[in-house]
């Protein structure tokens, strides 16, 4: 078993956050990692036996549950579209802080609705159909993969799902945020079995743990 | 397009070609020896059955997940069994309902289920499996356990680890020591189920907490578990794993998840997963259960089983030891052939001149009474 553990992280917003925590729990990426010109997808880690990859968020947990990484990290917004029982979420990592809601077109809003068929646009058709589900609400999902903004001036749908930080964007596109769904924040993400087998992984959950209540203590 | 895809198989079905089928019939050889050397007499239910029949037996079986279909003759709905277990159930409650217990009982057979199971879109696996009726002691838990790793390992499979749950144990808790609230429990269960710390202190399980940090090496993991401990609800179970794991011994890595839920759908106080190396998933799945009795004012019987789904061995094992194959060309000595099958040599007789025995594998050719090498 001497086969380096894969730690997957994602591209974008959540990773400038994990970086720092990832360096109190002992993974620091070689310096290649930050070289924007380096096109590789995998990294290794200085002293470590972990290997680095860099992948979409969604990717991340399509990796971890499949098994082909052992850990990585990813928002919970993933993690419930996917709800994949392989993956378990040990650790809060208390980063990567936003909501995710529906909005609505401002002219639109509040109004009141009877109806039991509804269009939304969002990259998340799971939560969204699980959400309106719930209100006995058929939900059409349209998936899109960015600028979910677009879809009610355009449209495609009457509201949308999206994550929501500030606020900034859903304001610039003359929407109004009108339910929030769910809380997210960044978790350290496991694969079942691998915790299960190998005692590296539940080290692993170990040192982020410490490394998560040593923040929000 | 229409003819095109004539030979297709549907999503989650395959053909076993030669090598695969080899190494299962090796594999299911070798648990039912164990099993039967144990005394678990072998029982064959049939591959459909009413649906009811299924879906009563055990708490939490799901009928969803079963091919069904309307009989002809009854004009009721027939399912084709997604887990042999429930009809060994319904065996031991009807026609073996007088013999003595415990009663050993084990089989083998392919069982489907309508839809894959999360990731893994098979929806066709053989199960190989022993219950142990009329017993859900710590004695039947650690017999059935061992019982799996010896079948296990005269399968092939290496480097097992068994990880131990507590089924009920959430419900133990919830109805005494850590009171919640009956609308939460399937929430709390959830959240513990995906380890997601977050998730549980949002659904109102901050007490439960610690059965979060109560997993691992077992040792460890009871350590921990002894601590959320209230009012010592849980001490006999604890004092059970560790019967348990003594009957184990050193033949496997024993880890703890008190909260694990993932395939136990009717288990009652103990279960258990087995895993082995270079197998992603797991490849046998056992606890105690109780068997529903048929009405009429019987009483629910306790029992202790496993299952254990090799197909995924088959990646690991499939190459079996090389094995000596005879060519019998045209005219050979039928009676000299044979003898030689029967101290154990295979043949593979000519039909015509044409035949190549290199060509069909074979290793060894028959001149006039002996094999010779090719």
């Amino acid at each position: 078993m001497t086969k380096p553990l894969t730690f997957a992280v994602p591209k974008g917003r959540i990773l400038d956050e994990a970086l720092p925590v990832m360096a109190r729990a002992g993974i620091v990426p070689e310096a290649g990692f930050h070289d924007k010109g380096n096109r590789a997808l995998s990294f290794d880690t200085v002293g470590g036996d972990v290997r680095i990859i860099r992948v979409r968020a969604f990717d991340v947990a399509t990796f971890v549950a499949h098994g082909a990484a052992q850990a990585g990290i990813v928002g919970s917004d993933v993690i419930e579209e996917f709800a994949y029982p392989e993956l378990y979420a040990p650790v809060d990592l208390e980063i990567g802080h936003c909501r995710l809601s529906v909005a609505e077109p401002v002219a639109t809003a509040g109004l009141p609705s009877a109806a039991t068929h509804l269009r939304v646009a969002t990259k998340y058709p799971n939560i969204t159909r699980r959400h309106y589900e719930a209100q006995g609400v058929q939900a059409e999902c349209i998936k899109l993969n960015g600028a979910m903004e677009l879809a009610p001036s355009l449209g495609l749908s009457g509201r949308i799902v999206d994550l929501v930080s500030t606020g900034r964007t859903l304001k610039d596109n003359g929407l109004v945020e009108t339910y929030e769904i769910m809380q997210v924040s960044a978790r350290l993400i496991v694969n079942r079995a691998a915790l299960k087998t190998d005692s590296r992984v539940a080290e692993l959950v170990e040192k982020f743990r410490a490394v998560a209540s040593g923040t929000s203590a | 397009m229409t003819d095109m895809n004539r030979d297709l198989l549907p999503e989650g079905l395959e053909d076993r070609l030669p090598r695969d089928a080899a190494a299962e019939t090796r594999i299911t050889r070798a648990v039912l020896d164990v099993m039967d050397g144990h005394g678990y007499d072998r029982v064959r239910p049939p591959l459909i059955e009413f649906e009811k029949s299924m879906a009563g037996r055990m708490a939490g079986v799901q009928p969803r997940r079963m091919f069904r279909f309307v009989d002809p003759a009854s004009l009721r709905t027939l399912a084709l069994r997604s887990d042999m277990t429930v009809q060994v159930g319904r065996i031991a409650a009807t026609s073996l309902a007088a013999a003595p217990r415990p009663l050993r009982l084990c089989y083998a057979g392919q069982v489907v289920t309508i839809k894959g199971d999360g990731l893994d879109p098979t929806r066709e696996r053989l199960q190989l499996g022993a219950e142990l009726i009329g017993a859900d002691s710590v004695e039947a838990a650690g017999e059935v356990v061992a019982l799996a790793i010896e079948a296990l390992e005269a399968a092939g499979a290496r480097g097992l680890s068994v990880d131990f749950t507590l089924p009920d144990l959430v419900d133990t808790l919830a109805a005494g020591p850590l009171p919640l609230d009956p609308a939460k429990v399937e929430d709390v269960r959830r959240e513990l189920d995906a380890k997601d710390a977050g998730g549980l202190k949002a659904a109102g399980g901050d007490a439960y907490l610690p059965l979060l940090y109560a997993t691992g090496p077992l040792d460890r993991a009871i350590a921990k578990l002894a601590e959320v401990d209230a009012g010592g609800a849980l001490a006999s179970r604890i004092a059970g794993l560790r019967a348990i794991a003594a009957r184990v011994g050193g033949r496997a890595r024993i880890t703890l998840d008190p909260t694990e839920r993932h395939g136990f759908e009717y288990q009652s106080w103990f279960g258990f997963t087995i895993y082995a190396e270079g197998v992603r998933g797991a490849i046998g799945r056992g606890g105690t259960y109780r068997i529903r009795s048929s009405g009429d004012g019987g009483v629910d019987e306790p029992a202790t089983g496993v299952s254990l789904y090799t197909d995924q061995l088959l990646d690991v094992l499939a190459d079996g030891p090389e094995r000596d194959l005879l060519f019998l060309p045209i005219g050979h000595d039928a009676a000299v052939a044979a003898r030689l099958r029967a101290i154990g040599w295979r043949t593979v007789a000519a039909l015509s001149d044409k035949d190549d025995p290199r060509a069909l594998g074979c290793t060894h050719m028959l001149h006039g009474s002996e094999p010779r090498t090719l």
